[in-house]
């Protein structure tokens, strides 16, 4: 019964070479991507850097796990374009690039929504990867080292234990439920089940802390971590020239005012037609599914 | 005369809002090395009063405690829980409660990384932990993917890392299988002999106690009704039975025989002796 896979989002085991890399570094990548996306408006770089996220997890053996949990992008992806095709969020003016009915499309809405398409997958990706060929305990270890406080890193690896333990928990509740004769699927019978589940939550919780003060948990006085993490030479090149080509990047989009690149960016009305259309029923066929599965009466 | 590991002096406790006292006058003492088993319904003061060795209760629980608690010469109160964690040893029921860690290495690890314990020590002792436990080479599993019996031996194993003094189990194997509960009660009885650990347990399973403990302690509505050996104890049949306890089965079935007048002499409280004594018995008819 192996609870960890029940995670949507967790390590995938391996002994690539990305595996191997220090946590630190690992993280320095994750944090530079935001900021570097943040940055720029440069679509080719952002798409570059989704691509290099997306390289890193094939040389981690991640990819088919990764794609599975970068799905999300998809009703997020198709609602961004949707929107900022009617309504950009630049200034205006805005240039008009066709009309369909009440509805007017803008050029700079089709190249804003994929700017922060861009962002958004660039940085998923890159989280998704450092999470997927990194072990929580190594990477908390690794976050205590920078003086993150012991109690706060413990609550977060507490909180990878608990997950799986309250979705069983819900499961239990949902099936002494259903054989008291509720009706119900989906969201409407996950909504009867929260308060069980939170009094056993505040009952575990209670006895959790109970039994680890009992282990000295919060003494005063100098700790000491079961999990080594060691650094190698490798480590900190890859690093080094991680934050040397987020300087680069970092300051010619400043440079450059967002080193926008919409003129590369030529359209022609039909595509944007296109683009509106199919991002628009993605978002609302995956909105009415939704609805659907929660409405369903069993 | 050696002096007592853990003192009782006058203690009545009540918990915050209520008005009855969960402990009422208790005192009792009990010696280095000893097994002591607690019986009592649910309601009667067991698990207070095991809560009250660590300091749990009054510290964290708050309520009202009057007399003291003394515990390796300290007294309880003045302390917090975990000053009390490198003394005492606590084990409580669900097994899956006292988890909080992604393996069994770091679930030992807890305790030693808050005691300080230096990374070269603790490499060395969380492998002789988990096999003093039966759990040798489990140190990378998932705590959560342990059986029920694996798990209370696990969290055992986090307590004892600490080499405490004392080991408390409240009901250690009310959520577990007959393989469960053997393997956890055989591992006590080892701990308490092989390395003179002061073992105190909170159970219902009388058979057990009568076999393991030096000591048996009665607790009713928070007080110490009974206190004495196991064979002591268990003999008083009508006596448990007025408090709605069990007794060893020997014990029940040579009580029953006595009464028709079939059982002469001393009731058997472990089935070794019952069986003995009913060979006795049976030969004594044939011939």
């Amino acid at each position: 019964m192996s609870m960890q896979g029940a995670l949507p989002v967790s390590l995938i085991p391996g002994d690539s070479v990305l595996h191997r890399v220090h946590p630190l570094p690992k993280m320095i990548w994750v944090v530079l991507y935001v900021v570097v996306a943040f940055m720029t408006q440069n679509i080719i770089v952002l798409y570059g850097m989704a691509l290099l996220a997306l390289l890193l997890g094939i040389i981690g053996g991640v990819v088919k796990p990764l794609l599975k949990a970068a799905f999300i992008i998809v009703p997020i992806g198709s609602s961004l374009l949707a929107l900022q095709l009617m309504a950009p969020a630049v200034e205006q003016p805005w240039t008009q690039i066709a009309q369909l009915g009440p509805i007017t499309l803008y050029e700079d809405g089709l190249y804003y929504g994929l700017v922060l398409l861009g962002r958004i997958v660039a940085c998923l990706l890159m989280a998704l990867v450092v999470v997927m060929t990194t072990h929580p305990s190594d990477l908390f270890t690794t976050l205590s080292k920078l003086k993150v406080p012991y109690t706060l890193n413990f609550m977060m690896a507490m909180t990878l234990q608990l997950i799986p333990v309250f979705q069983r928990e819900v499961g239990i509740i949902l099936s002494a439920q259903k054989s008291r004769g509720m009706k119900g699927n989906g969201f409407q019978a996950v909504l009867p089940s929260f308060v069980p589940v939170f009094v056993g939550a505040i009952e575990r919780v209670q006895q959790l802390s109970i039994s680890l003060e009992s282990r000295g948990f919060g003494s005063a006085g100098h700790k000491t971590s079961y999990r080594q993490v060691r650094g190698k030479a490798s480590d900190w090149v890859l690093a080094v020239i991680a934050i040397a080509a987020a300087a680069l990047l970092g300051t010619v989009s400043i440079m450059r005012g967002g080193w926008s690149v919409s003129e590369l960016l030529v359209v022609e009305p039909a595509t944007a037609v296109a683009v509106w259309v199919v991002s628009a029923s993605v978002f609302l066929g995956i909105i009415a599914f939704a609805l659907i599965l929660s409405f369903r009466k069993s | 005369m050696t002096d007592p590991i853990i003192t009782f002096d006058n203690v009545t406790y009540t918990y915050p809002g209520t008005e009855t006292p969960a402990l009422d006058s208790i005192s009792f003492s009990v010696l280095p090395g000893e097994y002591v088993a607690v019986l009592g319904l649910n309601g009667a003061g067991t698990t207070t009063l095991g809560l009250c060795v660590n300091g749990v209760v009054p510290t964290m629980l708050g309520g009202d405690l009057e007399g003291t608690v003394t515990v390796a010469g300290l007294d309880v109160g003045e302390y917090a829980v975990r000053e009390m964690a490198k003394i005492v040893g606590m084990v409580f029921d669900n097994p899956e409660f006292q988890m909080s860690q992604l393996s069994a290495a770091e679930e030992i690890a807890v305790g030693l990384e808050n005691a300080g314990v230096p990374y070269e020590d603790m490499i060395r002792i969380i492998p002789e932990t988990l096999a003093l436990v039966g759990l040798a080479g489990f140190e990378e599993r998932s705590p959560l993917g342990l059986s029920g019996g694996q798990q209370q031996r696990l969290a055992i194993a986090a307590v004892l890392a600490m080499s405490p003094q004392i080991l408390i189990m409240d009901e250690p194997t009310s959520n577990l299988d007959p393989i469960g509960k053997q393997e956890v009660f055989d591992m006590a009885a080892r701990l308490n002999k092989e390395k003179g650990m002061t073992v105190i347990v909170i159970e219902h399973e009388v058979e057990v106690m009568a076999r393991y403990a030096d000591r048996v302690i009665v607790l009713n509505e928070g007080k110490v009704v009974l206190n004495g050996t196991p064979h002591d104890i268990f003999s008083r049949v009508d006596e448990l039975a007025a408090l709605h306890l069990r007794v060893p089965e020997s014990a029940a079935l040579s009580t029953l025989l006595a009464r028709q007048g079939l059982w002469k002499g001393e009731t058997p409280t472990r089935t070794e002796s019952a069986v003995d004594a009913v060979n006795t018995l049976l030969e004594a008819r044939r011939g």
